[in-house]
């Protein structure tokens, strides 16, 4: 019953090939530190961002310069990560966050 | 006195009906659900067995839905959570969740994703390049939201939270709408074979490869007053296309549709659906949505 598919002209299939990459941001906690790592799709480490630590009510706890490999260490007892922590990172081009949450962070002291 | 007295007792009933009714919402389990669909879905399948939470505000996208942290930390401690996958929902890999309660309804209809290309831009020494996407509303291929309803009553039944033989019965009803809804599809749109449609935003792949239906995309935000130059992007795309059917995500204001009919196109309303349309289901939203594009489709 249902015609041969067709696709319409909106849908265009990627070539391959093309440079296409998005800003991945991945954040591990540890019960002393979060560490933060950022790179892009095509697998390049980010070599120069601003990384903002954010707290619960979206207030910037403090902002640091990513090192030239991707990571950068927020040590816990540096902020107020009692309502967690939103981490953002800014290439200027590129931008992304990972959620860091109070249970993220009990979590990583019982284990 | 007596009526005193058969009021207290009736005050006290009610206390505890009421105090019963609040406990036994806290004790359900919860599943949280990253789309309206899949909310739908799986109340569907659940019935009253758990509580189908879909946390996004109704003016939020759900697609670029930013959680807070106590949002996560609910999602989190939910019994289940169902993911669309194709892309939808970018936060959910922004978080950590918990492997064990995570269902990506998707999974078994990898296959049949639909890839675009997405913003095109250039920056640093990269030049100018695209970034590879997918197209994400699965659910309106009714053959595909069949798919994510399968893996989520196998999900609800592997975690125990309802029991296989209510599950399916469910699942047999839920199937049998859709293939209802597959079969009106069908012939709703089978008018319109050779008629171009235009969307003012591409949320509609999916149907349009099931229904061989050509429709091209503008990137107009829902609901909003299309500016000057939309609009002269919109006539350079009729005069191109010749399309006659204009698909809009939600209600603009009157007198878009005036400016878009006077372009020759006729206006129809027909909701994607991430979010659910007030008093409408899944099922009644689409139907609606058919119907109107049908009747635009007669000359």
């Amino acid at each position: 019953m249902i015609r041969k598919i067709a696709l319409a002209g909106l849908i265009a299939v990627a070539p391959i090939g093309a440079s296409a990459h998005q800003l991945i941001v991945f954040a591990s906690v540890d019960c002393e530190a979060v560490t933060v790592e950022a790179k892009f799709s095509n697998g390049n480490a980010v070599q120069q961002a601003d990384v903002r630590v954010l707290d619960g009510q979206n207030n910037v706890l403090t902002t640091l310069p990513i090192n030239t490999d991707g990571t950068v260490t927020v040590p816990l007892d540096s902020v107020d990560h009692s309502e967690g922590l939103v981490i953002e990172v800014d290439t200027g081009s590129h931008d992304n966050y990972w959620i860091v949450t109070p249970d993220d962070i009990t979590r990583s002291c019982q284990s | 006195m007596t009526i005193l007295r058969t009021f207290r007792t009736l005050f006290a009933a009610g206390l505890i009906l009421f105090v019963a009714g609040v406990a036994m919402a806290q004790d359900r389990p919860r599943v949280v659900a990253v789309n309206y669909p899949l909310q739908y879905f799986a109340e569907r399948l659940l019935g009253d067995a758990a509580e189908v939470v879909f946390p996004v505000p109704a003016d939020v996208d759900p697609s670029f839905w930013r959680p807070s942290i106590s949002d996560v930390s609910m999602i989190q401690s939910a019994d289940l959570i169902l993911l669309n996958g194709a892309g939808f929902a970018a936060w959910v890999d922004r978080v950590s969740l918990p492997r064990s309660k995570l269902v990506n309804t998707s999974d078994a209809i990898e296959e049949q994703f639909i890839v675009t290309e997405s913003m095109t831009h250039s920056h640093g020494d990269g030049g100018e390049h695209s970034h590879e996407a997918l197209a994400s509303y699965t659910w309106l291929d009714p053959t595909l939201a069949t798919s994510q309803a399968d893996a989520i009553a196998a999900a609800i039944v592997s975690r125990g939270l309802a029991s296989q033989d209510q599950v399916d019965a469910r699942l047999e009803i839920l199937r049998e709408d859709f293939q209802a809804l597959d079969t009106q599809a069908a012939t709703a749109l089978g008018a319109l074979e050779g008629t171009d449609i235009i969307a003012t935003h591409p949320r509609y792949q999916y149907l349009a490869r099931r229904y061989d239906l050509t429709i091209a995309s503008l990137e107009w935000e829902a609901g909003a007053m299309p500016t000057d130059a939309e609009i002269a992007d919109l006539q350079a795309l009729v005069d191109e296309t010749g399309a006659r059917i204009l698909l809009w995500e939600a209600d603009p204001p009157d007198a878009a549709f005036e400016i878009t009919a006077a372009l020759g196109l006729k206006n129809v309303v027909f909701a994607p659906l991430a979010h659910g349309v007030e008093g409408h289901s899944y099922f009644e939203s689409f139907t609606d949505a058919l119907s109107e594009m049908a009747e635009a489709g007669v000359p």
